[in-house]
């Protein structure tokens, strides 16, 4: 049975390691906690802190008190992963300026797959997944100047 | 003139360049490593670029990362500093294939000069003193042997390819001679990717001074006098001064002319040092010459008053030197300490970790090139420099004064320095006198722990 304690645990494990969601079932236990103001983890590091969470009644049918501070959702949630950039150059979402581009939100990837291109010095490097999952989000644009380790993407696995 | 300089470097000559830059109204950019990430200076700089992991053959080695960092940053040159790429010709070129000027020399004069036996090859022909040793590198047994026999011991070992004081081995008899020839090329192989070597006579307690050269794109080449680099541990240098206190005016004039006819036999153009060895009857020896920019360019600046990273920039950029040599002017006395995160009472075992206290010394004639502040991190990556300071008075007498002066003010807490062993070196009657050699330290600091 999930009790106070370890759902405060999970809350405080969310905070410090600043995920979004966590969904957790325990045999009819079900609970689901969401941090809708979250910063995301690739924001600069002078950003504002997050704000605080929002409270939401406990599901119905559950022992579980009403907690200050957690929010319910109905969406299962799990931490997403970044696609960072293995090089230095201009970042391209297309193979050419004609062509759609390669990925769009929601799309699925598979490991191994084109995700965009990073360009230096006139060579056009194809830039490939190392992570399945489905695309959540760009996070740079069309043509953009992109440093080595710079997140590109955020994939949930 | 550029517009945009991009810094292939970092620390405290990164620092250097961007503040050149800025006084010439061009903008900065810094490439870092994720372990340079944060660290203050790159604040100053016009945009700042990282360039992969904190090793340097992740970052600062990488020259397509560099280059392209260069492109997205619409840089029209690179300055490479001194150390990572600064002597990589490959680099130069490419720079220069991409439409990107390195602030530097030509990669023929790079590749003729940064091999020190090609180099030796062509003082010869100069007409510039150097030390008796092989005629270019060691070939096979017998020839060595034959060498070895004219010569005579002691004699060095040194790799061709080597530098920064790596890759040389002492030999003091025959019967040690095949053996060690054999390690140093094991040695040079895998510290330089080439295994040539070739031998010179070790001389008695030499001093080495060093001549500042610096040229134009329009085949102007000239000195701005030497410096002192004697106080060496290990061939790394501690302590540089100028003017040499141990030469005559006469030893001076000869080596300054000869610098300049063997940078310009080489088609030298902007920055570079040509080293020496000068022994105790004042005969010099040239051992090689440095094609960039050096950490004790400031003793330099200081006794001349001429910028010389501005120059750099300036020549790059194809304006003539704007000086003649008559017009250089020598003033004063300047000596610099290169404090290191090392610690003297430990056989000067490099320390990491992050300076809690960070006090420079100040006041008239004090100089503090460094980029470290309050909680900055000193990385294990890289060299151990934290700091230089360097000293511009009228006399010797006062610049030694002024440096003890400012050296027992210099707080770096927590990590050792090489501070507490400085100190004692300027207070050696030996150092005072100006008659110490490059064997001083090893005679008289290693053996008292």
């Amino acid at each position: 049975m999930l009790d106070i304690e370890k759902i405060r645990d999970l809350v405080e494990m969310m905070v410090k390691n600043d995920l979004v969601e966590i969904s957790l079932r325990d045999g009819e236990e079900e609970v689901n906690l969401r941090r809708p103001n979250a910063a995301s983890a690739f924001s600069t590091p002078d950003a504002a802190p997050p704000a605080g969470l929002t409270t939401l009644p406990p599901p119905a049918g559950s022992r579980l008190a009403p907690l200050p501070n957690v929010a319910a959702s109905n969406s299962p949630a799990v931490e997403l992963i970044e696609i960072k950039s293995p090089m230095v150059g201009t970042f391209y979402s297309a193979p050419d300026p004609e062509s759609p581009p390669y990925l769009r939100v929601g799309q699925a990837l598979h490991v191994g797959m084109v995700v965009c291109i990073v360009e230096a010095m006139k060579v056009f490097n194809e830039i490939k997944s190392e992570v399945a999952g489905t695309l959540e989000r760009i996070l740079v644009s069309n043509a953009q100047a992109v440093e080595f380790g710079q997140p590109l993407f955020q994939v949930r696995p | 003139m550029f517009r945009r300089i991009l810094i292939a470097n970092r620390g405290e000559i990164a620092l250097r360049i961007i503040r050149a830059c800025h006084e010439l109204n061009i903008e900065a950019i810094c490439v870092f490593s994720e372990a340079d990430r944060g660290v203050a200076y790159l604040e100053l700089a016009d945009r700042a670029i990282c360039i992969g992991g904190p090793a340097p053959k992740d970052s600062y080695l990488k020259s397509d990362r560099i280059i392209a960092a260069a492109e997205i940053a619409g840089a029209d040159a690179i300055h490479p500093g001194y150390g990572f790429l600064a002597e990589n010709a490959t680099f130069a070129e490419k720079c220069r294939a991409c439409n990107l000027e390195f602030i530097g020399p030509s990669a023929e004069a790079m590749r003729l000069l940064g091999d020190k036996s090609t180099a030796r090859e062509l003082a010869q022909k100069c007409r510039v003193p150097t030390v008796p040793g092989s005629d270019g590198i060691l070939e096979d047994e017998q020839q060595t042997l034959q060498v070895a026999e004219k010569l005579g011991f002691p004699m060095i070992i040194k790799a061709s390819a080597g530098g920064g004081g790596r890759g040389m081995r002492i030999v003091h008899g025959k019967p040690e001679l095949l053996n060690a020839i054999k390690q140093a090329r094991q040695e040079a192989q895998g510290a330089f990717s080439n295994g040539d070597v070739y031998i010179e006579k070790f001389l008695d307690r030499p001093r080495h001074v060093e001549v500042q050269i610096i040229g134009d794109h329009h085949g102007t080449i000239l000195h701005l006098g030497e410096r002192d680099c004697t106080l060496q541990r290990r061939y790394q240098k501690l302590v540089e001064e100028s003017p040499s206190p141990a030469i005559e005016p006469r030893t001076r004039k000869d080596l300054c002319l000869s610098a300049i006819r063997l940078a310009k036999a080489a088609g030298y153009f902007s920055a570079g040092t040509v080293e020496f060895l000068v022994d105790a009857r004042g005969k010099f020896y040239f051992i090689e010459v440095n094609t960039r920019i050096q950490v004790e360019h400031p003793v330099t600046e200081l006794i001349t008053g001429i910028d010389l990273i501005k120059t750099q920039i300036r020549v790059a950029a194809g304006e003539p030197l704007p000086f003649y040599q008559k017009g250089v002017r020598f003033s004063g006395h300047a000596i610099e300490c290169r404090i290191n995160a090392e610690d003297p009472d430990e056989n000067f075992r490099p320390c990491a970790g992050t300076i809690t206290r960070f006090r420079p010394p100040g006041g008239l004639g004090v100089r503090v090139d460094s980029y470290a502040h309050d909680g900055c991190r000193v990385s294990p990556h890289y060299d151990s420099l934290i700091a230089k300071v360097i000293v511009h008075q009228p006399t010797r007498e006062e610049a030694i004064r002024c440096m003890q002066r400012c050296l027992a003010e210099f707080i770096i807490e927590p990590l050792k320095t090489t501070i507490p062993f400085q100190r004692q070196v300027l207070s050696h009657p030996d150092f005072e006198r100006g008659s110490i050699d490059t064997g001083f330290v090893e005679r008289v600091f290693t053996p008292s722990r």
